[in-house]
C-alpha cells in the first residue's frame, strides 16, 4: 500500500456540480438525468466519486461517502427522503452535494443491492474485503484493522493483482450499480497492467478516504447539513469560470441614481432611457397622457420607472428600480433609489450592489440647501456618505435643474464648491468626481452635449451619458468561490416558482450547477440565468442577473440571504465585530442602542452589547480606556448582537459582504466593516 | 390586582393577601415574590400513596401549601408565573422540607408573607392596584414585508404576533408580483388585527410604519372591513389612529410612543413615562454630556457627591437573587429620594426598559456636570 496517501489529503476537494461526465463512454448529462442518455450508466457512480470528470486531470475519483453502500444510508436515514444529514459521511466535505433528487430511489436502492450481492459471484476475494455494511460497523473503529485487511489481500506479491484487489475494495465502496461497470472492473482485472497507473491513483485516493473514515467518523453529525467551511484559500475556480472573461459582450456596470427627494433622479432615469430608445413610443405616450390626467404632467419621464400604483399617485419612488441600457463600453444596470427619508432602508438595500454611481442634485434656490440639510439631515448627504461605505469610489454629480436657475455658471459653481467640500470629507477623491450640470426635463446635456447657448456659453465638459461610459471600470473577482446576496425573491412564469434576483459578487455561476442556499443551509439547482430578460448559459462576478432555483422551497429563499459554492458556504453569524464610523449625529451612541443593521441586501434588528475601543481618527490606533459613549465622527470598534442570523463575511476576505451600515431613529448613525464574525458554533459552546 | 388583606409594617414583616386580575398582575407578582418570602396558594399536587395490596395509586390532591421561595420564573409569553420552594405547613401528603411548584394564576388569590417589607415591594403593590393607571393599547408596527403586533399594559409589552412576508421589489413588468405580496402580507396582518385586539379592553390601535405603509394598511382594512361586514373595525373606526415610525422592528416603538399623537393617549401611564424619562436621558448627554452618567460605578460615585436629579433604573436589578444586593439598590433609591431626586423605576418589559437593561440597567441625570467622571474606569 503507497505511503503517499498523505499528500493526497492536501489536495482540495475540488467538486464539479455543473453536467456530469458519464464515467463509461464520456457523454455529458443534465444533473436532473439519474442516469447516462447514452449507455445508462448510473450517476451514482459520479455521485460516490463526485469528482469523475477533471477536465485534465483524468480520473482522480474520490469517494465521498467514505464507503457507506446506498442501503446502509438509506436505513440509517430512515425518517425523511428529503433528509440531507447523512448519518455516515464524513464531516468534513460532507454531503451537501447528496440532497433531494440525488438520495436514491427506493428502485435504485433495490437494483443496488442486488448488484451489490451479484457482485458478490463475480469478483474474486470477497472474503477479504469487507463488504460496504461491513464497512459502516468497521468504520465505528480505525481504519487500521481496513487497512490491514487491504494489504492482507493474499496476492500482493503479484502487482496487476494487487491493484485489483485494491480496485474491488474501490468497487465493493462505490457501489456501483450497472452491470457495465463490473464489467469494466473484470476488465481491469484482466488487464490491469495497462491501467495500474489510473487505478493506483483510486488507490491512493481510496487509502486516504480510509484514513478519513477513521479520522471523521466521529459521532457529530448533528451539524452536518452545514460543514465546516473549507478555507477559501483551497478554493481554485473551474476553467468554465475563467475562460471567455475578457471577450465576451460588454461588461456590466450597476449604476445607483441617489440624492435627495424630488431631485429628479426617476424623471433623470426615465429621460435617459428614452433618449436611448429603451421606452416605446407608445409606452411613452401612454406615460405623458396619464400623468396629465392626474395634474401631474411632468412627472412623465418619471413614471416610466415608478411604475407601481402608489408611487405615480404620491410622484415619488419607494423602492429600487432596475432598468438596463448600452453605452459603448458598458451594459448599464440603472438603480434608481428612492430619495425620500423614509424609504433609505430600501435604498441600501436596492443600491448595496452599485458599483459606480449618480448623485443628482438639485440646482434649484432652496432644494439644494434643504438636501444638504440645513434643516435635519438630507439625503444628499446621507446619500453620498452610504454610497461611499458601499464601496463606489467614483461619483458622478447630476446638478440637475439648471433650467430653473437660468443654467448659471455662478450657481454650478456654488453647489459644486458647497458640496465638494462635503464629499471630500466623505472620502471621495477630488479627481474621481465628475461634475455635470443638467437639465433632465429640458433634455441639456444628458446623452448629447448641451445645446442651450446658455450652457454650452461656459460648460465644455462631458455630458452625462460620456461621463457614465467613462467611469473606471469596476474589479471583478472571477476567481474566488460563489457568492450571490439575493437582493430579491420573486415568481414569475419564465423563471418558475422561486427565483433570486442579485449581483454575483464573486466567483461564478452557471446553469445546472448547484448553490447552496444561506442562511437556511438548503442546495437548490439553477435552472435558469437571465439577464434583462435574456437567458445566458453562465454569469460570472459583476453580473445582475435573475435566476430560476429548482429543487427548494421558496421558504428557505429569503431576501438577504447568498447563493454561495455549496463547499464554501458564507459564515452566518449573529454576534459581530464592527468598525464603525460615526456620522453626523447628535445623540450619542451609548450600548444598549437598539438599530437597524443593513448588510448588503440583508437587514436585521440589532443592539451594540459594548464599545471595545475607540480609534483614534488619525493613527487608527485603540484607545487603551474604554470610552463612555460614542459622538459624531468618532470611529471605534465594537460588538453587537442580532436578532438574526445574517450572511456576512469579514471585510478582508470578502469587502462586499462585509460592509455594514448602522441605522437608528429613521437616520444612519454609522457606517462599518465586519472584523470578527463570531461563529454560531462557538456561540453554542 | 386587588389587596385582599394586609397585616405589615413598613421595613419591617408581615404578610399581604393579593388577587391578579391581569396578565400585568402576574408580572408585578413576578417583582414582588423574592428568594427567602414564604407564599401560600392553593394548588394541586400528585399524591403516591401505598394501598394495603401493595400497589402504588397516584392521586391528585387540592392543598394549600406554603413554601419557602427558591426560585421564581415568569413566561413572558404564556403568562404563567411559577414559584418553587420548601414547604413549610404540616400536612396530610406533603411532607415538610418537601418540594413543591407553585402556579400562580389569574383569579386566584396567593398570600405573601415577607421578613422586610421594603418600600419598593409597597410601591409594587400600589402601582399594581392602581386601576386608573392602565393603558391597553395595542400597536401594529409595520414595514413593507414585516409587522409587529404588540399589546402595551401598562406594565409589560406583549408582543401577540410577527408577520413576516417576502415582498419583491418592482420588476418591470412582474409588478403585479408586488401588488399581490403587499395585498397578501396584509391580510396576515389583518388576521392578527382580529384575533388578538379585542376593542372591549384595547383603548386604541395605532397603526405605525415608515413612509406609506400604515395609509396603505389602513385603507385595505377599511375597504376589508366593508367587504366582509367587520362589525368590530368597523364600530372602532375612530379608534384607529395613524403614526409615524422609523422602522418595523420592535425597538422602534420607543418613537411611536413619543409622537404626540400617541403620546397624549397615553400620557399618565409607565410607559409613557419611561420613554420620556429616557428621552430626557439622551438629550442630556446630547446637550451636556458631563450632566449624564450610567453604569452603577458612576452612578454611585454621582450619589456620593449628592449630583443625581434623575435616577433612572430597571426592574431587573431588584430582582438580583443577592438579597444584599437589592437592599444596596433600594437603599440607594430611597437616598436619592430623600435628596430630592426623581426615581424612575423601568419595567424590563417595556423597550425602553429594555434598552436601559442593556446600558447596564441603571443610569443618572446629574443637577450639575461631573467631567471627572470621564476617568473613572466603568
Amino acid at each position: 500500500v503507497p505511503k503517499t496517501d498523505n499528500q493526497s489529503d492536501l489536495e482540495g476537494p475540488h467538486r464539479n456540480a455543473g453536467p456530469w461526465l458519464c464515467s463509461i463512454c464520456s457523454q455529458q448529462n443534465d444533473t436532473s438525468c439519474m442516469s447516462c442518455e447514452v449507455c445508462g450508466v448510473l450517476r451514482d457512480l459520479s455521485l460516490y466519486f463526485n469528482n469523475t470528470n477533471e477536465p485534465e486531470g483524468g480520473a482522480k475519483r474520490r469517494n465521498k461517502h467514505s464507503g457507506v453502500s446506498v442501503l446502509a444510508r438509506s436505513l440509517f436515514t430512515p425518517s425523511s427522503p428529503k433528509s440531507k444529514a447523512i448519518v455516515f459521511s464524513d464531516g468534513f466535505r460532507g454531503n451537501k452535494n447528496a440532497t433531494g433528487h440525488m438520495q436514491a430511489s427506493l428502485g435504485t436502492l433495490h437494483k443496488t443491492f442486488m448488484t451489490h450481492k451479484q457482485r458478490h459471484n463475480i469478483v474474486p476475494f470477497k472474503f477479504d474485503i469487507p463488504s460496504p455494511d461491513d464497512m459502516v460497523s468497521i468504520g465505528l473503529k480505525s481504519s487500521r484493522h481496513l487497512r490491514k485487511a487491504d494489504t492482507s489481500v493474499p496476492c500482493v506479491d503479484i502487482p496487476g493483482k494487487m491493484v485489483m484487489g485494491d480496485d474491488d475494495l474501490v468497487a465493493e465502496k462505490d457501489t456501483s450499480t450497472d452491470p457495465s461497470s463490473s464489467v469494466k472492473l473484470d476488465e481491469l482485472g484482466g488487464n490491469s497492467s495497462s491501467v495500474a497507473a489510473n487505478t493506483r491513483n483510486e488507490t491512493l485516493i481510496l487509502d486516504n478516504e480510509l484514513q478519513h473514515l477513521s479520522l471523521e467518523r466521529k459521532p457529530k453529525n448533528s451539524k452536518a447539513k452545514i460543514k465546516k467551511p473549507v478555507p477559501v484559500s483551497q478554493y481554485k475556480p473551474e476553467p468554465w469560470m475563467l475562460q471567455g472573461e475578457d471577450q465576451e459582450m460588454p461588461r456590466q456596470l450597476n449604476l445607483a441614481i441617489v440624492g435627495h427627494v424630488d431631485s429628479g433622479k426617476s424623471t433623470l432615469c426615465g429621460r435617459l432611457l428614452h433618449a436611448l430608445g429603451r421606452i416605446s413610443k407608445k409606452q411613452m405616450h401612454k406615460n405623458e397622457k396619464e400623468a396629465k390626467e392626474k395634474g401631474k404632467g411632468s412627472f412623465a419621464y418619471a413614471w416610466a420607472m415608478d411604475e407601481s400604483a402608489d408611487e405615480r399617485a404620491r410622484g415619488i419612488t419607494m423602492n429600487v428600480g432596475v432598468a438596463y441600457f448600452d453605452t459603448k463600453n458598458y451594459q448599464v444596470v440603472m438603480l434608481d433609489s428612492p430619495g425620500h427619508k423614509d424609504f433609505v432602508p430600501n435604498m441600501i438595500s436596492g443600491v448595496t450592489q452599485a458599483d459606480a454611481a449618480v448623485l443628482v442634485v438639485d440646482a434649484s434656490l432652496g432644494s439644494f440647501e434643504s438636501g444638504m440639510g440645513v434643516n435635519g439631515v438630507g439625503q444628499t448627504k446621507e446619500h453620498s456618505q452610504l454610497i461611499r461605505s458601499f464601496g463606489v469610489e467614483n461619483l458622478i454629480v447630476a446638478v440637475n435643474k439648471m433650467d430653473s436657475v437660468e443654467y448659471s455658471a455662478e450657481r454650478f459653481n456654488y453647489v459644486k464648491s458647497q458640496l465638494g467640500i462635503f464629499l471630500r470629507s466623505c472620502g471621495y477623491k477630488e479627481s474621481a468626481i465628475t461634475w455635470v450640470p443638467l437639465s433632465a426635463m429640458e433634455n441639456e446635456n444628458l446623452v448629447t452635449a448641451a445645446s442651450d447657448t446658455r450652457l454650452s456659453s461656459w460648460f465644455h465638459g462631458t455630458c452625462l451619458l460620456e461621463a457614465i461610459d467613462s467611469s473606471a471600470a469596476p474589479h471583478r473577482d472571477v476567481s474566488k468561490p460563489l457568492r450571490l446576496p439575493i437582493c430579491d425573491v420573486i415568481s414569475s412564469h419564465v423563471l418558475g416558482q422561486v427565483a433570486v434576483c442579485g449581483k454575483v459578487v464573486c466567483g461564478a455561476i452557471r446553469s445546472d450547477s448547484k448553490v447552496l442556499v444561506m442562511p437556511s443551509g438548503e442546495l437548490a439547482t439553477v435552472k435558469i440565468i437571465e439577464r434583462d430578460s435574456s437567458r445566458l448559459s453562465s454569469a460570472r462576478a459583476g453580473d445582475n442577473i435573475a435566476i430560476g432555483l429548482q429543487g427548494i422551497d421558496p421558504i428557505h429563499v429569503m431576501s438577504g440571504g447568498v447563493l454561495c459554492h455549496p463547499d464554501y458556504p458564507v459564515s452566518v453569524a449573529s454576534s459581530l465585530e464592527l468598525k464603525i464610523l460615526v456620522l453626523d449625529i447628535t445623540v450619542p451612541i451609548l450600548p444598549g442602542l437598539q438599530f437597524e443593521l443593513h448588510a448588503h441586501h440583508a437587514k436585521v434588528s440589532a443592539s451594540l452589547v459594548r464599545i471595545v475601543s475607540l480609534l483614534d481618527q488619525k493613527t487608527g490606533k485603540a484607545s487603551a480606556r474604554k470610552p463612555r459613549m460614542l459622538t459624531a465622527r468618532q470611529a471605534a470598534v465594537v460588538e453587537v448582537r442580532l436578532e438574526r442570523e445574517v450572511c456576512v463575511e469579514e471585510f478582508g476576505t470578502l469587502k462586499a459582504l462585509g460592509r455594514a451600515f448602522l441605522r437608528s431613529q429613521g437616520s444612519t448613525v454609522a457606517v462599518g466593516v465586519v472584523t470578527r464574525v463570531v461563529q454560531r458554533e462557538l456561540e453554542l459552546q | 390586582m386587588k389587596l385582599v388583606h394586609r397585616n405589615l409594617a413598613r421595613n419591617g414583616p408581615g404578610s399581604a393577601k393579593l388577587l391578579p386580575e391581569e396578565e400585568d398582575d402576574l408580572w408585578h407578582a413576578y417583582n414582588l415574590i423574592a428568594v427567602g418570602d414564604s407564599l401560600q396558594a392553593v394548588t394541586v399536587r400528585k399524591v403516591l400513596r401505598d394501598s394495603a395490596s401493595g400497589g402504588r395509586d397516584a392521586e391528585r390532591v387540592k392543598l394549600k401549601l406554603e413554601i419557602v421561595v427558591e426560585s421564581v420564573d415568569y413566561d413572558k409569553e404564556g403568562n404563567v408565573l411559577r414559584v418553587r420552594g420548601k414547604n413549610i405547613t404540616e400536612n396530610d401528603h406533603v411532607k415538610i422540607g418537601q418540594f413543591h411548584t407553585l402556579e400562580l394564576e389569574l383569579k386566584r388569590p396567593f398570600v405573601l408573607r415577607k421578613e422586610y417589607w421594603d418600600w419598593l415591594a409597597l410601591d409594587t403593590i400600589q402601582q399594581a392596584c392602581d386601576p386608573t393607571a392602565s393603558a391597553d393599547l395595542a400597536v401594529i408596527l409595520m414595514q413593507e414585508g414585516l409587522a409587529h403586533l404588540f399589546l402595551i399594559g401598562r406594565s409589560i409589552t406583549a408582543t401577540r404576533s410577527r408577520v413576516e412576508t417576502s415582498i419583491p421589489r418592482k420588476h418591470g413588468p412582474a409588478i403585479a408580483g408586488y401588488e399581490s405580496a403587499l395585498k397578501k402580507f396584509f391580510e396576515h396582518v389583518l388576521q392578527a388585527l382580529l384575533k388578538h385586539i379585542d376593542f372591549e379592553v384595547v383603548q386604541c390601535v395605532v397603526i405605525a410604519s415608515p413612509g406609506f405603509t400604515k395609509d396603505q394598511f389602513r385603507d385595505y382594512m377599511h375597504l376589508e372591513a366593508a367587504r366582509r361586514d367587520l362589525r368590530v373595525i368597523i364600530e372602532n373606526k375612530s379608534r384607529i389612529i395613524l403614526a409615524h415610525a422609523p422602522s418595523g422592528y420592535k425597538h422602534s416603538l420607543k418613537e411611536v410612543l413619543d409622537t404626540p399623537g400617541v403620546m397624549s393617549l397615553i400620557k399618565d401611564t409607565k410607559a409613557a413615562q419611561e420613554v420620556q424619562a429616557l428621552k430626557e436621558f439622551f438629550t442630556m448627554l446630547t446637550n451636556d454630556s458631563a450632566r449624564a452618567c450610567y453604569g452603577p460605578k458612576h452612578v454611585e460615585v454621582a450619589h456620593e457627591r449628592l449630583a443625581i436629579q434623575t435616577l433612572l433604573m430597571t426592574d431587573t436589578l431588584f430582582r438580583n437573587t443577592d438579597i444584599a444586593s437589592r437592599r444596596k439598590y433600594v437603599n440607594l433609591v430611597e437616598s436619592v429620594k430623600k435628596y430630592g431626586g426623581t426615581v424612575h423605576i423601568f419595567s424590563s418589559m417595556h423597550v425602553s426598559g429594555d434598552q436601559l437593561a442593556q446600558l447596564t440597567g441603571i443610569a443618572a441625570i446629574l443637577r450639575f456636570p461631573l467631567p471627572d467622571l470621564e476617568d473613572i474606569e466603568m
